[in-house]
C-alpha cells in the first residue's frame, strides 16, 4: 500500500502546481482558436516573410529600379508572373520590394504614434483639469487640419526621407490615437477598483501604467494594428501624390500612381499593387480584431 | 485605557458643484481606540462615505474640499501631510473596502496578483515572496489556494469580497474602514463575511470603522456606534447606549422602523419624509422638518453636541431641557 502524505504542502510548494498561465500565453492560446484571426495571421506572416526577404532573391539595381524598354507594359506571362511596368520593369519584384518600404514605415510609425498617443492621451486622461486643457486644446489645433494635408505639409517642409515620412505619418496620427487613449483611460479611471486601488496606496503612475493601461490596452491594441493599415495607406497616398517614397524606389502608393495613365489598357500595373495593399490591410485587421477578443480576459470559456 | 488611533475633529467636507455648494460633512467628531470597531449608521446620503473617503485623503478635488477640522492618526494630522506622505500611510496603515466586490477588482489581473500589488507597494518584498504572501492571505480568508491565478470574474460576490478583504489586511493596516461591505451580497454570504471580518479582527487587532446603514451589521460587530444625519453626527455612544437607551428622536426613528418579532404591532412606523438635500440644508436642528418634538427653537437654533452620561453624546434640546416635551419616547 502506497504510503499517504499526510503533510500538507507549503504554500511555495503549491505554487508551482498553481502558476498558471500569463495574460499573454492566455492570449496565445485563445487567438489560436480564432479561426479569422488565424487566417489573417497566415496572411500576414506570408506577407511579411516573403517581402522581407526579398532582398535575398532580389537585386535591387537589376531586378527592382533597372529600365528595359523592350518590355514595357508586358501582360503577365512566364518569366514576368505578373507583368511588367512602364518602364519595363517587373512588378512582381517591385511590389515585393515596395512592400518592405511600405509595411516598416506603417508599423515605425504606428509604434511612434502610439507611444506619445498613450503618453499623451493617459495624462490628460488621468490628471483632468488643466492638463487635460493643455494637452487636448494643443491637440486641437492638429486635428484642424486634415490629418493628410498636414502630413503633406510635413513632408514638403522636411525632406521626403524615410524617417521623416515616419515622423510625418507619426504626427498626423498622434492627435486621433490620443484622443482614443483618453476617451478609455476616462472610462477606467471612473471605475470603482481604480479607487480601490488608490485607497491602497498605489501611486499614480503605477494606476496608469499597472492599472489603467492594460485595461485600455486590450480595445486599443486592435485599434494600434488596424492603424498599421492606416498608415500603409496614407504612405501610398502621399506616394500617389508624389510627395512620399521617391523614385525610382518602389512603393505600392507609387506603383498605383505611375500605372494610373494605362489603367484603361493594361490593368495588371495598378491592379497587382493595389491587391498587395488589400490583401495586407485585410490581414492586419483580421489579426487586429483577433487581438482584442484575446486579450480580454472575459472572453475566457 | 486603550490608546486612541484616530480622532476626528471637526472635519468639514464641501462640494463646489455648479448648482451650488453641498454641505456633505458638517463638523464630525469621531474617534477610534485601538482594537476597537467604531459603526457608522445612516440614511443613504447622510455623508458616511465622504467622511470614510476624508479619512483616506480621497475626497476627489475638485470639486471636494476638506474645510476645516483635523484628522489625527496617533499624533500625526493626516490633513497636514502632504499628498504622498498619506498615499504611503494607505493600504499600510489605514484600508478601505469599498460596497460593491464586482467592481472593486481589476478585471485583468489575477487576485494573487493584485494581493501581491499591495504588498510589494508598501513593503520591501520581491515579487516571488510578495505572491507566497498573498497566497497565505487567500487562505486566510478561506479561499482555496488552487485557485489564486484565477480572474476576478471566476469568484463568485461572496468570494471577491473576500479578496478584498485580503487586499485591505495585506499589509496589516491599524485601521480599516469598511464601506457597507456586506450591502452588495445576499444574507448568507452577509454573515459569512461578517463573521469573518469579525474573526481576522480580533486575530489581527485591528481597528475598524463600520459603515452601514443595517442596524443588524453593528449589533453583531461594532463597539461603539455614531448615528448620522445629513452630514452631522447626531448621536454617539457605546453599542448599550445606542441600542438600549437612545437618546435622538432620529435614532428612536431607526431603531422605530426596524420590526420586531416580539411585537405584534399593525405597521411599522418609519420616519416620515426624506434626508434634506445637502446643498440646501434646514435651518437650525437639521432634522427638524422630520421630528415629532420639532418647536420653534429647533427651526432657527442649532442644538449643541453634549453628554448625557460617560461617553454618550447627542444633539437634541429635548435633552437640553429647552423645550416644553421633556422626554423622547423609546423606539418611536
Amino acid at each position: 500500500m502506497a504510503q499517504i502524505n499526510t503533510t500538507l504542502p507549503t504554500a511555495k510548494q503549491r505554487q508551482k502546481h498553481l502558476k498558471k498561465r500569463s495574460l499573454w500565453a492566455d492570449a496565445w492560446l485563445r487567438l489560436r482558436k480564432n479561426k479569422s484571426a488565424v487566417v489573417g495571421m497566415i496572411m500576414l506572416a506570408t506577407i511579411l516573410l516573403v517581402v522581407y526577404t526579398s532582398p535575398l532573391y532580389l537585386d535591387y539595381d537589376n531586378d527592382v529600379v533597372k529600365p528595359n524598354l523592350s518590355q514595357t507594359l508586358k501582360f503577365p506571362a512566364e518569366g514576368k508572373l505578373l507583368g511588367a511596368d512602364e518602364l519595363g520593369r517587373d512588378v512582381l519584384a517591385r511590389i515585393l520590394w515596395g512592400g518592405r518600404i511600405s509595411i516598416t514605415i506603417g508599423i515605425m510609425a504606428m509604434l511612434l504614434s502610439s507611444i506619445i498617443g498613450c503618453t499623451l492621451g493617459a495624462l490628460s486622461g488621468y490628471y483632468g483639469g488643466k492638463t487635460d486643457g493643455i494637452i487636448m486644446r494643443s491637440l486641437d489645433v492638429f486635428m484642424a487640419i486634415p490629418s493628410l494635408l498636414l502630413m503633406i505639409t510635413l513632408v514638403s517642409v522636411m525632406k521626403p526621407t524615410l524617417t521623416n515620412l515616419i515622423i510625418a505619418l507619426a504626427v498626423g496620427s498622434v492627435p486621433s490615437v490620443s484622443r482614443m487613449v483618453r476617451a478609455q483611460v476616462l472610462y477606467i479611471k471612473g471605475q470603482e477598483f481604480i479607487e480601490a486601488i488608490r485607497a491602497q496606496g498605489a501611486s499614480d503612475f503605477r494606476i496608469i501604467v499597472m492599472h489603467i493601461l492594460p485595461n485600455a490596452i486590450s480595445p486599443l491594441i486592435s485599434q494600434f494594428v488596424m492603424e498599421i493599415a492606416g498608415l500603409i495607406l496614407a504612405i501610398s497616398g502621399l506616394s500617389f501624390i508624389g510627395l512620399g517614397v521617391q523614385p525610382p524606389d518602389p512603393e505600392w502608393g507609387a506603383m498605383l500612381s505611375s500605372g494610373r495613365e494605362h489603367i484603361r489598357d493594361v490593368w495588371h500595373v495598378t491592379a497587382f499593387p493595389g491587391l498587395a495593399l488589400v490583401l495586407t490591410v485585410v490581414s492586419l485587421t483580421l489579426v487586429g480584431d483577433g487581438l482584442r477578443d484575446a486579450l480580454d480576459p472575459r472572453m475566457k470559456r | 485605557m486603550q490608546k486612541t488611533l484616530l480622532d476626528v475633529k471637526d472635519l468639514t467636507i464641501k462640494f463646489r458643484t455648479d448648482d451650488g455648494v453641498v454641505e456633505a460633512v458638517n463638523k464630525v467628531s469621531l474617534s477610534v481606540q485601538e482594537g476597537e470597531t467604531l459603526g457608522i449608521v445612516g440614511e443613504t446620503g447622510a455623508g458616511k462615505t465622504t467622511t470614510a473617503l476624508g479619512i483616506m485623503g480621497l475626497v476627489d478635488s475638485p470639486p471636494g474640499k476638506i474645510e476645516g477640522g483635523s484628522i489625527l492618526l496617533d499624533d500625526t494630522d493626516l490633513l497636514k501631510l502632504g499628498e504622498e506622505a498619506v498615499r504611503k500611510l494607505r493600504g499600510k496603515e489605514i484600508s478601505m473596502i469599498f460596497q460593491d466586490p464586482m467592481t472593486s477588482l481589476n478585471p485583468v489581473f489575477t487576485v494573487v496578483e493584485q494581493i501581491a500589488e499591495v504588498i510589494v507597494n508598501h513593503q520591501q518584498l520581491g515579487e516571488k515572496e510578495a505572491e507566497q504572501k498573498a497566497i497565505e492571505m487567500l487562505e486566510l480568508v478561506r479561499i482555496p489556494a488552487e485557485r489564486a491565478y484565477e480572474y476576478p470574474h471566476q469568484f463568485s460576490g461572496g468570494m471577491k469580497q473576500r479578496v478584498v478583504i485580503a487586499i485591505a489586511l495585506a499589509c496589516n493596516p491599524r485601521l480599516l474602514i469598511a464601506d457597507e461591505p456586506t450591502t452588495a451580497l445576499d444574507v448568507t454570504i452577509q454573515a459569512q463575511v461578517l463573521e469573518l471580518m469579525k474573526d481576522l479582527k480580533t486575530k489581527s487587532k485591528t481597528s475598524m470603522i463600520m459603515i452601514t446603514h443595517d442596524l443588524g451589521v453593528v449589533s453583531e460587530i461594532c463597539d461603539k456606534v455614531a448615528i448620522m444625519y445629513a452630514g452631522e453626527i447626531v448621536e454617539s455612544g457605546s453599542l448599550e447606549d445606542i441600542f438600549e437607551n437612545p437618546l435622538h428622536p432620529y435614532t428612536n426613528g431607526l431603531f422605530g422602523s426596524i420590526p420586531d418579532i416580539d411585537k405584534e404591532v399593525e405597521f411599522l412606523s418609519p420616519i416620515e419624509g426624506l434626508v434634506p438635500d445637502p446643498s440646501d440644508l434646514p435651518s437650525g436642528c437639521k432634522f427638524h422638518p422630520r421630528c415629532k418634538y420639532a418647536q420653534h427653537l429647533c427651526r432657527v437654533e442649532d442644538p449643541s453636541f453634549r453628554e448625557y452620561s460617560p461617553g454618550h453624546f447627542t444633539k437634541c434640546f429635548v435633552h437640553e431641557g429647552k423645550l416644553s416635551v421633556k422626554e423622547v419616547k423609546k423606539y418611536e
